[in-house]
């Protein structure tokens, strides 16, 4: 039946029902640039969202716990071959969303006989200033959107996630500490679950109140770290002032 | 690739030869001077700055106490080509593994790891260009009582734990006779000793091992060189700094 370029598109219109189904209780996750790094959040349940890829590098990301965990381990793998193979410099973004993970992302998504990958993340890539840094929005189809420093949020419901990340570019300000920082990405976060109104949107002064089992996961991309290993997880109740 | 071995992913994407020692290679590390001792802080692990070739100095700033992730760390005596070759592979086998499993590689595993690729460099260790003799020190972090260990290797692979020191390279025979005493007579013995204390030693250390052997490169304060020095703790890996060494040199001398 898919000779048919017709029952082609139907298919593939299929597969992103079947997605947004799929993802329809996923909650968002975010990332935002920040002076001393970058700063990956989400609330999970259970299952993590929030995963170190490289010495500079992070993922959020939203789906099938089994997916994340598939394009988590390529985008591991990719990383470490090109930074043992060449240097860790040579590790960036544009070369592991361009060359590898879009693609692959791609190929599944138009591949009708086998089941798709539901993912939907932000990849993050500390630069040596805010400027320098590099966000990915990559969708489940494997298209992708670059940012460079700012902030990015990740969600199955794309007029949602603009109308949040306008919000976020408006808001959000350097000189917030990390703590003022997550509560805004949390209020965006209690806003997008639910369904609230942007407009006039003022930021929490604390955490939203979160289901049983449920809990704020976040974690930065430190630019202070002399390491050079950037990547740590942060307790939220413990979270820098 | 489910269970963390980044190794069993290199033959796929294949770059170079990993055991990289190449015929008729000259420069060696044979002729240098690494050591490591407890002491009461934890693990003191250091090292001359002089890398050779034949009677030529090559280097006299080559690094060669590598930290490997942040609780293990590697001194390395040997030919370079192979031993820094270990050290990088050594650095991204056990972050892949970190990041790939969520867990970090057991102390035990990170010790095999360096034997195996010890092992592995046989044929070039038996032709006589690409042996490597290194210490590893390292500590459990998963276990909140654990203290860390220093272990030592023969060129072939075998792994041997050091109760309170091991040394490596041409100086080693003057290191390990002074740290024999000093843990048999000492007062303090250098497993009781400060880290300011311990510093101290290590530097006199290799000046010592320099009077006797041309190719280990000394300590000289007068120009502020001092050894390659690193401490390991429970917390991580702390490296000490010029200003840091002329501090406790001047107060120990003065």
């Amino acid at each position: 039946m898919t000779e048919e370029p017709y029952r082609w598109l139907e298919a593939i219109q299929n597969r992103r029902e079947y997605i947004q189904d799929h993802l329809k209780g996923a909650t968002p996750v975010f990332a935002a640039s920040r002076p001393e790094g970058i700063l990956l959040l989400g609330v999970g349940h259970g299952q993590s969202k929030i995963f170190e890829i490289y010495d500079r590098h992070g993922i959020a990301a939203l789906g099938h716990p089994v997916d994340i965990e598939k394009v988590r381990q390529s985008a591991i793998e990719a990383a470490h071959l090109e930074g043992f193979n060449r240097s860790s410099r040579d590790v960036t973004l544009r070369r592991l969303i361009g060359f590898s993970l879009s693609p692959t992302l791609k190929n599944s998504f138009e591949q009708i006989h086998s089941s798709p990958l539901i993912v939907e993340s932000i990849f993050a890539e500390l630069g040596d200033m805010p400027a320098q840094d590099v966000l990915v929005r990559l969708h489940h189809d494997g298209n992708h959107q670059y940012a460079t420093s700012g902030a990015l949020v990740a969600h199955i419901d794309r007029k949602l996630e603009s109308e949040a990340l306008a919000w976020l570019t408006q808001t959000l300000r350097p000189e917030l500490s990390l703590r003022d920082t997550s509560l805004v990405l949390l209020t965006a976060w209690r806003a997008i679950t639910q369904q609230l109104s942007f407009q006039g949107l003022v930021p929490d002064s604390e955490a939203p109140p979160l289901k049983e089992g449920r809990r704020v996961e976040a974690a930065l991309l430190d630019r202070r770290s002399k390491s050079s290993v950037h990547y740590r997880k942060i307790d939220f109740p413990n979270f820098p002032a | 690739m489910m269970n963390g071995d980044f190794l069993a992913l290199l033959p796929k994407n294949p770059f170079g030869q990993l055991s990289g020692g190449k015929a008729g290679e000259e420069l060696t590390l044979h002729a240098t001077t690494v050591f490591a001792f407890h002491c009461s802080a934890g693990v003191i692990m250091a090292g001359d700055h002089r890398a050779t070739a034949g009677n030529t100095i090559f280097s006299d700033k080559t690094e060669k106490i590598l930290e490997l992730d942040a609780h293990s760390m590697m001194a390395i005596a040997g030919s370079p080509a192979v031993a820094f070759e270990m050290a990088r592979t050594l650095q991204t086998t056990f972050e892949f593994y970190r990041r790939s499993q969520l867990q970090s590689m057991s102390l035990a595993a990170k010790i095999r790891s360096l034997s195996k690729l010890l092992r592995d460099n046989l044929p070039a260790t038996l032709q006589g260009f690409g042996a490597v003799s290194p210490l590893f020190a390292g500590i459990e972090t998963d276990d909140p009582n654990a203290r860390p260990i220093i272990q030592f290797y023969d060129p072939l692979g075998a792994q041997f734990e050091a109760a309170n020191f091991a040394s490596s390279g041409s100086g080693s025979p003057t290191i390990r006779s002074v740290l024999h005493f000093l843990e048999k007579w000492g007062n303090p013995r250098p497993q009781d000793m400060s880290l300011e204390q311990a510093v101290v030693l290590a530097n006199r250390l290799l000046m010592t091992a320099a009077e006797f052997d041309a190719a280990t490169g000394g300590v000289h304060p007068d120009r502020r060189l001092y050894s390659t020095l690193k401490l390991l703790t429970r917390h991580g890996i702390q490296s000490l700094t010029v200003d840091e060494h002329e501090r406790y040199w001047q107060r120990a001398e003065s």
